[in-house]
Order: structure tokens, then C-alpha cells, then sequence
């Protein structure tokens, strides 16, 4: 069990997996960090030294992650919402924003168009 | 207005869709005088910022008064083209 940035990781779980499982941390992204401390691709959790865990958290904790990242998002569209955009209001009654048909299928929007995103 | 059409960018070197609006003529008196207009698909400039505009929907005109954060969107984005569906409207 490794913590990284206080999430617990297991041993066989693969580096990029664990990068990736971060909001807002895709697999470009993971890529590039994974090149940056010079671990390989396949590499597992378990196989890394301490130090570079260290490091990587280091390196995560001053990127806009998780919270953070969600928070951008929020506040991208309470600004929609507060110029009256048509956009922003599309958002607050959790219908499609880019001009998708709304007969049926409208299940994304749904789910996720809403003042305070949470996905 | 499909947002679509603002997000997928146009292209640098056209510059912002830029209209012919009497804007000129408004400087001269010191009362907001509303400019009415048609345009939505005009894209706000920084020195719309301040200025009162009736943007058409299709059917009446909106009063929208703009905002520094407005630049950039299009005039049609504060005018909202569809009624709301609503079950038994007499």
C-alpha cells in the first residue's frame, strides 16, 4: 500500500492507472509525469523507491487536480449562468447546452448539466 | 443559438464577426440610448461594454446591457429564442 497525495494505492496497480484515477489527470497528462521521473510505462506501484513518491506527490499537490478542477468547472458555468447566457441557462434546467436534439436521449445532460457540476 | 458555433472557434486570421452597428452615434448624447439591432450572431467587442442593445430573438426585442465578461460571446447569446414548454398553456 502506497499513499499518493492521500489516496491509497495498491502494489500491482500500474503508475499511470494511479495517475489517471485523479480528476483532471488524463492520460497525456500522465504520460508527461511519468516521463518526467523516468518511470516506465508498465511500471507497478510497488516497484517505485520511496523518494519518487514523494515526488510525485510533491508534483500533484501543485497541479489543479480533483477539487480544484471541479471548482474551475463550477465556476465556468455559474459565470454562463450569471451573464444570462443561453449556454448557462441550458445548464440550469439540465438540458443539452450545444444543440442536440432533446426528444429523447438526453440522459448526459441529465446526469451532469447542472449549476453545481459535480462529474 | 447553438454555443457550438462559439466554442469551435473561428478561424484566427478572420478576426471577430464584426457588424456595422450605429454605436457612433451614441457617444454624441449622454443619455444609454438602446441600439436596436438583429444581428445575433455579432460578436461583442470591448468597446461595446457599457452600451444597452435590443437583441431580437425572432419575435421581440431583449434589452441586454453589457458587461466586460460579455466579450467575446455573441449578441444572440442573451436572447433567448425558445418558449419554455410548458403542459396546458392556454
Amino acid at each position: 500500500m502506497v499513499f499518493i497525495l492521500g489516496v491509497n494505492f495498491g502494489e500491482h496497480k500500474l503508475v499511470r492507472k494511479a495517475l489517471e484515477s485523479f480528476y483532471a489527470l488524463g492520460p497525456q497528462t500522465a504520460r508527461r509525469i511519468l516521463a518526467k521521473y523516468t518511470i516506465h510505462p508498465t511500471a507497478k506501484i510497488g516497484s517505485l523507491p520511496p523518494k519518487t513518491v514523494t515526488a510525485l506527490t510533491a508534483e500533484l499537490s501543485t497541479m489543479t487536480i480533483e477539487n480544484d478542477a471541479k471548482r474551475v468547472v463550477r465556476d465556468n458555468i455559474a459565470r454562463l449562468r450569471d451573464m444570462g447566457t443561453y449556454r448557462g441557462r441550458r445548464h440550469a434546467m439540465g438540458l443539452p447546452v450545444r444543440g442536440q436534439r432533446t426528444r429523447n436521449q438526453t440522459e448526459s445532460a441529465r446526469r451532469l448539466n447542472q449549476i453545481e457540476r459535480r462529474g | 443559438m447553438h454555443p457550438t458555433r462559439c466554442l469551435l472557434k473561428r478561424s484566427v486570421w478572420k478576426g471577430p464577426h464584426i457588424v456595422p452597428l450605429p454605436i457612433a452615434r451614441h457617444k454624441a448624447s449622454d443619455k444609454i440610448v438602446p441600439i436596436r439591432t438583429q444581428a445575433r450572431s455579432a460578436t461583442i467587442l470591448p468597446n461595446f461594454v457599457g452600451l444597452k442593445f435590443q437583441v431580437h430573438n425572432g419575435n421581440v426585442y431583449h434589452e441586454v446591457t453589457i458587461t466586460e465578461e460579455m466579450v467575446g460571446h455573441k449578441l444572440g447569446e442573451f436572447a433567448p429564442t425558445r418558449k419554455p414548454f410548458i403542459w396546458n398553456r392556454k
